[in-house]
C-alpha cells in the first residue's frame, strides 16, 4: 500500500490580528503551524497504516523552504519520507495551480492507493486543492470524510459528514479523501524519540526542474484566480443581543425589526 | 508538582533523554537534552519543570555513567516512566558551595552503608517522600582526607527509615517542591554506592557540570519568552500618543536584551557541546569546567536583566501576579545560587585563566 499525505503550512491564525486602518491581517510575527485538518489527515493515515500493518506514507507540500519544520512534524507523527516542492516558480499559485503542482508531484511519485488530504487550510479555507488534485490524477474523492477503516483486503469504509447526517460509504482503491476532524479531535504531540527519527527519514525538496511538467501551469501563470486583497470588513455597527427564551426573544426581535423599518408593520 | 504532569513529561519521553537505550533512555547528546530545557522554560516560566528535568537528566547521566547494573535497572525502570524522581542532595545548613566541608557522614557496616547528617534547600523533597525516588548524595566517607574521601550515592527518600523531611518554601519556581531532610541512621545497600569509595566528590562535578549548561539555557528560554511577551506588549500599549515600542529607551533597551540572550544561548550551547566532545574523548574536563562556568556565571543576570525591563514596561501591572513574567523573574534569581554560585562560577574561569596554583581558596 502506498499513501500519501498532502499538507499545508499556515499561519497560526489563533494568533493572527488584523490592521485596524487597513482590514488586512497582519502575519508579521505570526508563527507557523501544521494545518491542523492536515494534522488530522497525517495522524489518520498513520493510524490506518498500523491497523493494517503494512505500506508507506509519503508527505508533501509546496511552500517556502520554512515549510520544512511542518513536514518535519508529519515525519515525527510517523510518515516514511517528506517531500518539499519549492520553487520561486510556484510563488502566487491559486488553488487550481497548486492542485496541479500537487497532482503531478503525485505522479512522479509513482503508484499510490490512497491520497489524503485536510478538507481545508485554515488560512484560506477554499477546500478546493483536495477535490482539485482528485480531478487532475482522475481517480474518486470523498470529502467531509471523520472516519476511515480500511482492512487488511483493502475494504475501505468511510464515515463521511452530511448537513443531514453521517453517511458511511464504501469505495474502490485508488482514492483522495478529504478530511474533516471530529470536534472530539485532540491533536497528538510526538514523542522525544520520533522527533529524532524524523531527522534521519527521507527529505526530498523538488524545484520545478526537478518536479519536470508543463511550466506555464505553474504558480502566477498557471492561475485562474488571484487574490487582490485579503481583509476583514469593518464593523458595520452596534450588535445587540438578545437573551430570553425563544418566543420572548422573537418578540423582542420582531419589535426591534420593525421599529427600525426593517420589516413592513402588519 | 502534580504527578500527571512528571507523567506527561514521562509520555514526551523527555525523562531518560541522555540515559543508555538499554535502560530504556533515548540515549541523546546533551546538547538534545539543552534544546528540550530551553523549550521547557519558554512554555513554564516559573521554570519548575525545568528544574525537575535538569535535576534528573543531570543526576540520570551521573547515575548511567556510575550506578551499578542493579541500580540502573531499578531507579530507570521507574524514573524514566514517571513514576519516581531523581534529585541531588549535597547542600546542608551551612555548606553549599564548600562541599568539602560537609557533615554528613557515612560508613560501612557489612555489605551495607549507614548514613548520618542533614541535607538541605533540595528541590523534588515533596515528590520523592510522596512519589517516590530518591536523590543522589554526597557524604563523607574518611573525613581526615577531605574531599579525597567522599562517597556519592543514591538515597531514596520514600518509606525510608531513618529519612526525616523537612520543608521551606522558595521565592519562586512554585511547582516543585523545596526542602531537605535529616538522615539519622539511614541503611543503604551497596549497590547505591555510585561509582568507587572516596571519589564521590569528583564525580559530583559531572553532574553539576551538565545542570549548569542546562540552566544557562534554561535562563534564555524563559528570558527569550518574556522578551516575546515584552515586544507584544510595546506594540500594543500607547503613551503619550504614540506605541511605546517606538521610543528609543525601550528600543535600546530591548536590542540589547536581544542580543545578550542570543549570546547566551550561544555560551549554553558551546557548553554542553563541549560537554558531548568530552564524553567523545574530544574534550579536556578543563575545557568543559571553563565553557559551562562561562554560561552559567552570566545567565541568571542576564535573564533577570532582561525579564525585569519587560515587567518595567508593563508598568504597574508587570509588578502583579497577573503578570506572567514575573513568575520567569522570581525563577531565574534561582539560577545565581543553584547548582553552584554566581560567585564560584568565576572561581572557575579565573582558575583556568591563571592556572591551579592561583586557586581562592587552598
Amino acid at each position: 500500500m502506498k499513501f500519501i499525505v498532502c499538507i499545508k503550512q499556515v499561519p497560526d491564525t489563533t494568533e493572527v490580528k488584523v490592521d485596524p486602518k487597513t482590514h488586512t491581517l497582519i502575519r508579521e510575527g505570526v508563527p507557523s503551524i501544521l494545518n491542523p485538518y492536515d494534522q488530522f489527515a497525517v495522524e489518520e493515515c498513520v493510524r490506518i497504516r498500523e491497523e493494517i500493518g503494512e505500506g508507506s506514507i509519503s508527505v508533501i507540500t509546496m511552500g517556502p523552504p520554512q515549510a520544512r519544520s511542518a513536514l518535519m512534524r508529519c515525519l515525527a507523527h510517523g510518515a516514511d519520507e517528506a517531500i518539499l516542492i519549492s520553487d520561486k516558480a510556484f510563488a502566487g499559485s491559486d488553488t487550481w495551480a497548486t492542485a496541479y503542482t500537487l497532482s503531478h508531484a503525485i505522479k512522479k511519485i509513482g503508484s499510490f492507493d490512497m491520497v489524503f488530504c485536510g478538507q481545508q487550510a485554515i488560512d484560506g479555507d477554499t477546500a478546493q486543492v483536495g477535490p482539485e488534485i482528485a480531478q487532475q490524477l482522475g481517480i474518486p474523492q470523498i470529502t467531509y470524510v471523520e472516519k476511515v477503516s480500511l482492512d487488511k483486503t483493502h475494504k475501505l469504509t468511510i464515515h463521511k459528514q452530511t448537513d443531514g447526517g453521517d453517511q458511511i460509504l464504501e469505495a474502490k482503491l485508488p482514492i483522495l479523501l478529504a478530511l474533516l476532524p471530529p470536534s472530539s479531535f485532540q491533536p497528538e504531540h510526538p514523542p522525544m524519540s520520533s522527533i529524532l527519527k524524523a531527522k534521519r527519514k527521507p527529505f526530498n525538496i523538488w524545484d520545478a526542474n526537478i518536479l519536470g511538467g508543463d511550466k506555464s501551469k505553474f504558480g502566477l501563470d498557471g492561475s485562474f484566480t488571484q487574490v487582490i486583497k485579503t481583509y476583514t470588513p469593518p464593523s458595520r455597527g452596534e450588535c445587540e443581543m438578545i437573551e430570553d427564551d425563544p418566543k420572548e426573544a422573537a418578540k423582542k426581535l420582531s419589535k426591534i425589526l420593525c421599529k427600525n423599518e426593517a420589516l413592513a408593520k402588519r | 508538582m502534580p504527578k500527571d504532569i512528571i507523567k506527561a513529561l514521562a509520555k514526551f519521553e523527555l525523562l531518560g533523554m541522555v540515559i543508555d537505550p538499554e535502560y530504556g533512555g533515548l540515549g541523546t547528546d546533551v546538547v538534545t537534552a539543552g534544546i528540550a530545557a530551553e523549550e521547557l522554560a519558554r512554555a513554564d516560566l516559573s521554570c519548575s519543570i525545568p528544574v525537575l528535568f535538569l535535576v534528573g537528566t543531570s543526576w540520570g547521566h551521573v547515575i548511567d555513567k556510575y550506578g551499578t547494573e542493579e541500580a540502573k535497572k531499578e531507579i530507570f525502570s521507574k524514573s524514566i516512566k514517571g513514576e519516581q524522581i531523581i534529585g541531588i542532595a549535597t547542600t546542608e545548613s551551612d555548606t553549599g558551595s564548600d562541599l568539602g566541608n560537609m557533615k554528613t557522614k557515612i560508613t560501612k557496616k557489612g555489605d551495607k552503608y549507614v548514613v548520618n547528617g542533614e541535607k538541605m534547600y533540595i528541590s523534588g523533597v515533596a515528590e520523592a517522600m510522596e512519589y517516590g525516588g530518591g536523590h543522589v548524595t554526597l557524604a563523607r566517607m574518611k573525613p581526615e582526607l577531605g574531599t579525597r574521601g567522599m562517597n556519592m550515592f543514591y538515597l531514596p527518600l520514600k518509606d525510608t527509615p531513618g529519612i526525616t523531611p523537612t520543608y521551606v518554601e522558595d521565592i519562586g519556581r512554585e511547582a516543585i517542591s523545596c526542602g531537605g531532610f535529616d538522615i539519622n541512621n539511614v541503611e543503604i545497600p551497596k549497590h547505591y554506592l555510585l561509582g568507587e569509595e572516596n571519589k564521590g566528590f569528583y564525580y559530583i562535578h559531572e553532574g553539576y557540570e551538565l545542570a549548569r549548561g542546562l540552566i544557562a539555557l534554561v535562563c534564555a528560554g524563559a528570558a527569550s519568552k518574556a522578551l516575546e511577551n515584552g515586544i507584544a506588549y510595546i506594540k500594543e500599549r500607547k503613551a503619550f500618543g504614540r506605541h511605546i515600542g517606538k521610543y528609543e529607551g525601550i528600543q535600546f533597551k530591548l536590542a540589547e536584551h536581544h542580543v545578550k540572550i542570543q549570546a547566551l544561548r550561544q555560551l549554553g550551547y558551546k557548553a554542553l557541546w563541549t560537554y558531548d566532545q568530552e564524553i567523545q574523548g574530544k574534550a579536556s574536563r578543563f575545557e568543559v569546567s571553563m565553557a559551562i562556568a562561562m554560561a552559567k556565571s552570566v545567565a541568571p543576570f542576564w535573564a533577570r536583566d532582561a525579564i525585569d525591563d519587560v515587567m518595567q514596561w508593563q508598568g504597574a501591572f508587570g509588578y502583579t501576579k497577573e503578570c506572567e513574567d514575573q513568575k520567569a523573574w522570581r525563577a531565574v534569581r534561582s539560577f545565581t545560587l543553584a547548582e553552584g554560585s554566581s560567585e564560584i562560577m568565576k572561581l572557575i574561569i579565573a582558575r583556568e585563566l591563571l592556572g591551579k596554583e592561583f586557586l581562592a581558596y587552598r
